[in-house]
Protein backbone atom coordinates (compact mmCIF):
# COMPACT_ATOMS: atom_id res chain seq x y z
CA UNK A 1 0.00 0.00 0.00
CA UNK A 2 2.83 2.47 1.52
CA UNK A 3 4.51 1.78 -1.76
CA UNK A 4 1.73 2.64 -3.93
CA UNK A 5 0.94 5.67 -2.36
CA UNK A 6 4.64 6.70 -2.76
CA UNK A 7 4.69 5.75 -6.59
CA UNK A 8 1.67 7.91 -6.99
CA UNK A 9 3.12 10.47 -5.52
CA UNK A 10 6.37 10.08 -7.48
CA UNK A 11 4.48 10.07 -11.10
CA UNK A 12 2.17 13.38 -9.62
CA UNK A 13 5.63 15.02 -8.79
CA UNK A 14 7.91 14.07 -12.36
CA UNK A 15 4.69 15.15 -14.52
CA UNK A 16 4.44 18.38 -12.39
CA UNK A 17 7.89 19.31 -12.94
CA UNK A 18 7.41 17.92 -16.90
CA UNK A 19 5.05 20.58 -17.16
CA UNK A 20 7.12 23.58 -15.76
CA UNK A 21 9.05 23.31 -19.38
CA UNK A 22 12.48 21.51 -19.84
CA UNK A 23 15.92 22.14 -18.17
CA UNK A 24 13.78 23.77 -15.52
CA UNK A 25 11.76 21.13 -14.49
CA UNK A 26 14.74 18.61 -15.02
CA UNK A 27 16.80 21.01 -12.31
CA UNK A 28 13.58 21.34 -10.37
CA UNK A 29 13.74 17.81 -10.34
CA UNK A 30 17.19 17.62 -8.87
CA UNK A 31 16.00 20.27 -6.39
CA UNK A 32 18.87 23.46 -7.10
CA UNK A 33 16.51 25.87 -9.18
CA UNK A 34 14.98 26.76 -5.97
CA UNK A 35 15.19 30.34 -6.75
CA UNK A 36 13.78 29.81 -10.21
CA UNK A 37 10.95 27.89 -8.90
CA UNK A 38 10.05 30.91 -7.32
CA UNK A 39 9.99 33.10 -9.84
CA UNK A 40 8.19 30.93 -12.26
CA UNK A 41 5.58 31.05 -9.45
CA UNK A 42 2.69 31.60 -12.38
CA UNK A 43 2.29 28.39 -13.16
CA UNK A 44 -0.84 26.71 -12.97
CA UNK A 45 -0.53 24.08 -10.27
CA UNK A 46 -3.62 21.82 -8.81
CA UNK A 47 -2.36 21.94 -5.14
CA UNK A 48 -2.59 25.73 -5.73
CA UNK A 49 0.61 25.80 -3.39
CA UNK A 50 2.52 28.09 -6.64
CA UNK A 51 -0.85 30.28 -6.56
CA UNK A 52 0.05 31.54 -3.25
CA UNK A 53 3.23 32.29 -3.72
CA UNK A 54 1.76 34.21 -6.71
CA UNK A 55 0.07 36.13 -4.75
CA UNK A 56 2.70 36.46 -2.17
CA UNK A 57 5.19 37.90 -4.48
CA UNK A 58 2.51 40.53 -6.04
CA UNK A 59 1.45 41.80 -2.14
CA UNK A 60 5.53 42.02 -1.67
CA UNK A 61 5.95 43.93 -4.52
CA UNK A 62 3.26 46.07 -4.18
CA UNK A 63 5.40 46.80 -0.73
CA UNK A 64 8.05 47.88 -2.62
CA UNK A 65 10.21 44.37 -2.43
CA UNK A 66 11.19 43.28 -5.21
CA UNK A 67 11.43 39.40 -6.63
CA UNK A 68 10.36 36.45 -4.65
CA UNK A 69 10.76 36.53 -0.84
CA UNK A 70 14.59 35.58 -0.45
CA UNK A 71 15.73 33.91 2.65
CA UNK A 72 17.71 36.16 5.33
CA UNK A 73 21.48 36.23 4.10
CA UNK A 74 22.69 34.67 7.55
CA UNK A 75 20.30 31.59 7.02
CA UNK A 76 21.36 31.31 3.31
CA UNK A 77 24.97 31.08 4.35
CA UNK A 78 24.64 28.68 6.87
CA UNK A 79 22.75 26.40 4.28
CA UNK A 80 25.17 27.27 1.59
CA UNK A 81 28.11 26.58 4.33
CA UNK A 82 27.00 23.38 5.29
CA UNK A 83 26.06 21.66 1.89
CA UNK A 84 29.76 22.66 0.46
CA UNK A 85 30.83 21.05 3.65
CA UNK A 86 28.95 17.82 3.57
CA UNK A 87 30.46 17.94 -0.41
CA UNK A 88 33.79 18.01 0.44
CA UNK A 89 33.45 15.74 3.35
CA UNK A 90 32.15 12.90 1.23
CA UNK A 91 34.77 13.32 -1.44
CA UNK A 92 37.24 13.29 0.98
CA UNK A 93 35.68 10.07 2.34
CA UNK A 94 35.71 8.82 -1.10
CA UNK A 95 39.48 9.38 -1.86
CA UNK A 96 40.40 8.12 1.14
CA UNK A 97 38.58 5.07 0.60
CA UNK A 98 40.89 4.51 -2.46
CA UNK A 99 44.01 4.78 -0.38
CA UNK A 100 43.38 2.86 2.63
CA UNK A 101 39.89 1.22 2.82
CA UNK A 102 40.57 -0.04 5.97
CA UNK A 103 40.52 3.44 7.69
CA UNK A 104 37.85 5.00 6.59
CA UNK A 105 34.82 3.04 5.39
CA UNK A 106 32.58 2.78 7.87
CA UNK A 107 31.77 -0.44 8.58
CA UNK A 108 28.21 -1.53 10.00
CA UNK A 109 29.17 -3.45 13.22
CA UNK A 110 28.35 -7.20 12.79
CA UNK A 111 25.35 -8.12 14.17
CA UNK A 112 26.02 -10.08 17.23
CA UNK A 113 22.80 -11.50 18.67
CA UNK A 114 22.83 -10.34 22.19
CA UNK A 115 19.35 -9.31 22.10
CA UNK A 116 18.12 -9.98 19.14
CA UNK A 117 18.39 -13.63 19.66
CA UNK A 118 14.93 -13.75 21.10
CA UNK A 119 13.67 -13.28 17.92
CA UNK A 120 15.52 -15.96 15.98
CA UNK A 121 14.10 -19.57 16.04
CA UNK A 122 15.13 -21.68 18.50
CA UNK A 123 15.03 -25.59 18.37
CA UNK A 124 14.24 -28.30 21.03
CA UNK A 125 14.18 -32.41 21.17
CA UNK A 126 10.47 -33.07 21.26
CA UNK A 127 9.91 -36.17 23.38
CA UNK A 128 6.68 -37.19 22.00
CA UNK A 129 8.64 -38.08 19.10
CA UNK A 130 8.07 -42.02 18.37
CA UNK A 131 11.55 -43.34 18.30
CA UNK A 132 12.73 -40.80 20.60
CA UNK A 133 14.31 -43.15 23.50
CA UNK A 134 15.14 -45.58 21.26
CA UNK A 135 17.09 -43.17 18.88
CA UNK A 136 18.68 -41.68 22.63
CA UNK A 137 19.85 -45.78 23.87
CA UNK A 138 21.16 -45.63 20.45
CA UNK A 139 23.09 -42.45 20.49
CA UNK A 140 24.01 -43.14 23.80
CA UNK A 141 25.61 -46.11 23.22
CA UNK A 142 27.62 -45.41 20.38
CA UNK A 143 31.27 -44.37 21.15
CA UNK A 144 31.18 -40.52 21.24
CA UNK A 145 34.41 -39.98 20.00
CA UNK A 146 36.31 -42.61 17.26
CA UNK A 147 39.34 -43.43 19.42
CA UNK A 148 41.90 -43.82 16.71
CA UNK A 149 41.11 -40.59 15.54
CA UNK A 150 41.69 -38.88 19.24
CA UNK A 151 44.93 -40.88 19.38
CA UNK A 152 45.97 -39.57 16.00
CA UNK A 153 44.95 -35.85 16.59
CA UNK A 154 46.23 -36.08 20.14
CA UNK A 155 49.52 -36.73 18.75
CA UNK A 156 49.51 -33.57 16.51
CA UNK A 157 49.60 -31.41 19.47
CA UNK A 158 52.64 -31.85 20.96
CA UNK A 159 54.91 -34.88 22.49
CA UNK A 160 52.04 -36.45 24.78
CA UNK A 161 53.13 -39.09 27.14
CA UNK A 162 49.92 -39.57 28.17
CA UNK A 163 46.32 -39.11 27.48
CA UNK A 164 43.38 -40.40 29.60
CA UNK A 165 39.87 -40.46 28.72
CA UNK A 166 36.76 -40.64 31.37
CA UNK A 167 33.85 -39.16 31.81
CA UNK A 168 32.35 -37.82 28.58
CA UNK A 169 33.93 -40.45 26.30
CA UNK A 170 33.53 -43.33 28.47
CA UNK A 171 29.75 -42.71 28.51
CA UNK A 172 29.71 -41.87 32.54
CA UNK A 173 28.14 -38.91 33.50
CA UNK A 174 30.63 -38.60 36.43
CA UNK A 175 28.83 -36.25 38.87
CA UNK A 176 32.23 -35.91 40.32
CA UNK A 177 33.48 -32.54 39.83
CA UNK A 178 36.52 -33.14 39.92
CA UNK A 179 37.15 -35.51 37.54
CA UNK A 180 38.06 -34.21 34.31
CA UNK A 181 37.06 -36.04 30.93
CA UNK A 182 40.54 -35.95 29.62
CA UNK A 183 43.65 -35.75 31.19
CA UNK A 184 46.44 -34.95 28.97
CA UNK A 185 50.15 -35.25 30.06
CA UNK A 186 53.36 -33.88 27.48
CA UNK A 187 55.57 -31.42 26.39
CA UNK A 188 55.80 -29.10 23.89
CA UNK A 189 51.91 -28.70 23.61
CA UNK A 190 50.77 -26.27 21.54
CA UNK A 191 48.05 -24.81 23.15
CA UNK A 192 46.65 -23.49 19.53
CA UNK A 193 46.64 -27.06 18.13
CA UNK A 194 45.30 -28.24 21.48
CA UNK A 195 42.67 -25.98 21.13
CA UNK A 196 41.36 -26.52 17.72
CA UNK A 197 41.55 -30.09 18.73
CA UNK A 198 39.36 -29.76 21.98
CA UNK A 199 36.98 -27.81 19.79
CA UNK A 200 36.70 -30.44 17.34
CA UNK A 201 36.36 -33.30 19.95
CA UNK A 202 33.39 -31.16 21.89
CA UNK A 203 31.64 -31.03 18.05
CA UNK A 204 31.84 -34.79 17.94
CA UNK A 205 31.41 -35.41 21.27
CA UNK A 206 28.56 -33.16 21.68
CA UNK A 207 29.32 -31.61 25.02
CA UNK A 208 31.55 -29.62 26.62
CA UNK A 209 34.86 -31.71 27.72
CA UNK A 210 36.31 -30.51 30.74
CA UNK A 211 39.97 -31.18 30.40
CA UNK A 212 43.96 -30.83 32.26
CA UNK A 213 46.84 -30.66 30.86
CA UNK A 214 50.48 -30.90 32.95
CA UNK A 215 53.57 -31.71 31.98
CA UNK A 216 55.29 -34.97 33.01
CA UNK A 217 57.35 -34.01 35.95
CA UNK A 218 54.19 -32.76 37.20
CA UNK A 219 51.99 -35.82 36.58
CA UNK A 220 54.58 -37.68 37.96
CA UNK A 221 55.60 -35.61 41.32
CA UNK A 222 51.26 -36.20 41.86
CA UNK A 223 51.51 -39.79 41.04
CA UNK A 224 54.29 -40.63 43.57
CA UNK A 225 52.33 -38.96 46.04
CA UNK A 226 49.00 -40.06 45.74
CA UNK A 227 47.34 -37.14 44.50
CA UNK A 228 43.43 -37.52 45.14
CA UNK A 229 42.99 -35.73 41.82
CA UNK A 230 44.87 -38.28 39.60
CA UNK A 231 44.02 -40.95 41.56
CA UNK A 232 40.46 -40.75 41.56
CA UNK A 233 40.82 -40.97 37.86
CA UNK A 234 43.32 -44.24 37.48
CA UNK A 235 40.59 -45.72 39.72
CA UNK A 236 37.46 -44.69 38.21
CA UNK A 237 36.15 -45.86 34.93
CA UNK A 238 39.20 -44.33 31.78
CA UNK A 239 40.50 -45.42 28.49
CA UNK A 240 43.86 -45.19 27.94
CA UNK A 241 44.69 -43.29 24.33
CA UNK A 242 48.56 -43.10 24.64
CA UNK A 243 50.60 -44.16 27.74
CA UNK A 244 53.89 -43.98 26.82
CA UNK A 245 54.75 -43.71 30.72
CA UNK A 246 54.21 -47.54 31.36
CA UNK A 247 51.12 -47.22 34.16
CA UNK B 1 31.06 -49.90 18.93
CA UNK B 2 33.10 -49.62 15.72
CA UNK B 3 34.41 -46.75 13.98
CA UNK B 4 31.63 -44.70 12.10
CA UNK B 5 28.83 -46.96 11.92
CA UNK B 6 26.17 -43.96 13.20
CA UNK B 7 27.76 -42.27 10.07
CA UNK B 8 27.34 -44.93 7.89
CA UNK B 9 23.90 -46.04 9.24
CA UNK B 10 22.78 -42.02 8.94
CA UNK B 11 24.61 -41.05 5.73
CA UNK B 12 25.63 -37.84 6.82
CA UNK B 13 28.54 -36.82 9.82
CA UNK B 14 26.65 -33.52 10.03
CA UNK B 15 23.68 -35.25 11.47
CA UNK B 16 25.10 -37.62 13.45
CA UNK B 17 26.82 -34.57 14.57
CA UNK B 18 23.69 -32.62 15.50
CA UNK B 19 21.87 -35.83 16.82
CA UNK B 20 24.59 -36.56 19.08
CA UNK B 21 25.08 -32.74 20.52
CA UNK B 22 20.94 -33.16 21.03
CA UNK B 23 20.78 -36.14 22.54
CA UNK B 24 23.80 -35.17 25.28
CA UNK B 25 22.09 -31.67 25.62
CA UNK B 26 18.36 -32.72 26.09
CA UNK B 27 16.09 -30.07 27.39
CA UNK B 28 18.18 -27.07 26.18
CA UNK B 29 16.86 -25.04 23.37
CA UNK B 30 19.30 -23.69 20.32
CA UNK B 31 19.35 -21.80 17.83
CA UNK B 32 21.13 -22.48 14.37
CA UNK B 33 24.18 -20.24 14.84
CA UNK B 34 24.70 -21.92 18.57
CA UNK B 35 24.53 -25.90 17.22
CA UNK B 36 26.68 -24.48 14.18
CA UNK B 37 29.05 -23.15 16.66
CA UNK B 38 29.12 -26.30 18.57
CA UNK B 39 29.48 -28.96 16.02
CA UNK B 40 31.53 -27.13 13.77
CA UNK B 41 29.24 -27.35 10.91
CA UNK B 42 28.78 -24.49 8.70
CA UNK B 43 24.74 -22.73 9.18
CA UNK B 44 23.62 -23.72 6.24
CA UNK B 45 24.12 -27.81 6.70
CA UNK B 46 22.61 -27.63 10.49
CA UNK B 47 19.30 -25.81 8.71
CA UNK B 48 19.22 -28.29 6.12
CA UNK B 49 19.48 -30.87 8.80
CA UNK B 50 16.97 -29.20 11.31
CA UNK B 51 14.88 -29.26 8.77
CA UNK B 52 14.47 -32.91 8.15
CA UNK B 53 14.44 -33.54 11.71
CA UNK B 54 11.62 -30.81 11.94
CA UNK B 55 9.75 -32.64 9.23
CA UNK B 56 10.15 -36.34 10.98
CA UNK B 57 8.71 -34.60 13.72
CA UNK B 58 12.32 -35.18 16.52
CA UNK B 59 12.68 -31.63 16.67
CA UNK B 60 10.26 -29.13 17.71
CA UNK B 61 10.36 -25.03 17.20
CA UNK B 62 10.26 -22.98 20.25
CA UNK B 63 10.24 -19.51 19.52
CA UNK B 64 9.97 -17.27 16.31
Amino acid sequence: MKMKKRRKKKIARVRRSAREKGAAGRKKRRGIARKRKTKKAGIKNKTGKRRKTKTLRRKRKAAGKRKSPKRSPSKKGIVRRRRVVKRIHTRKLARRRKEHKRVSVPRRPAVRSVGGSIHKPTYALDTDFEFFYELKDLISKSSPAEKGQMVDKLNRVGRIKLAIASGVFINKENLDPLITDLLIVGDDIDRRKLRTFLRSAEAEVGKEIRFTVMDKDEFQYRLAMFDRFVRVLLEGPHEKLINRLGI
Amino acid sequence: MSKGTLELLFDSKARVKMLKFLFRNIGAVFSVEDISRRIQERPPVVRREIRRLLEVGLLKQKAK
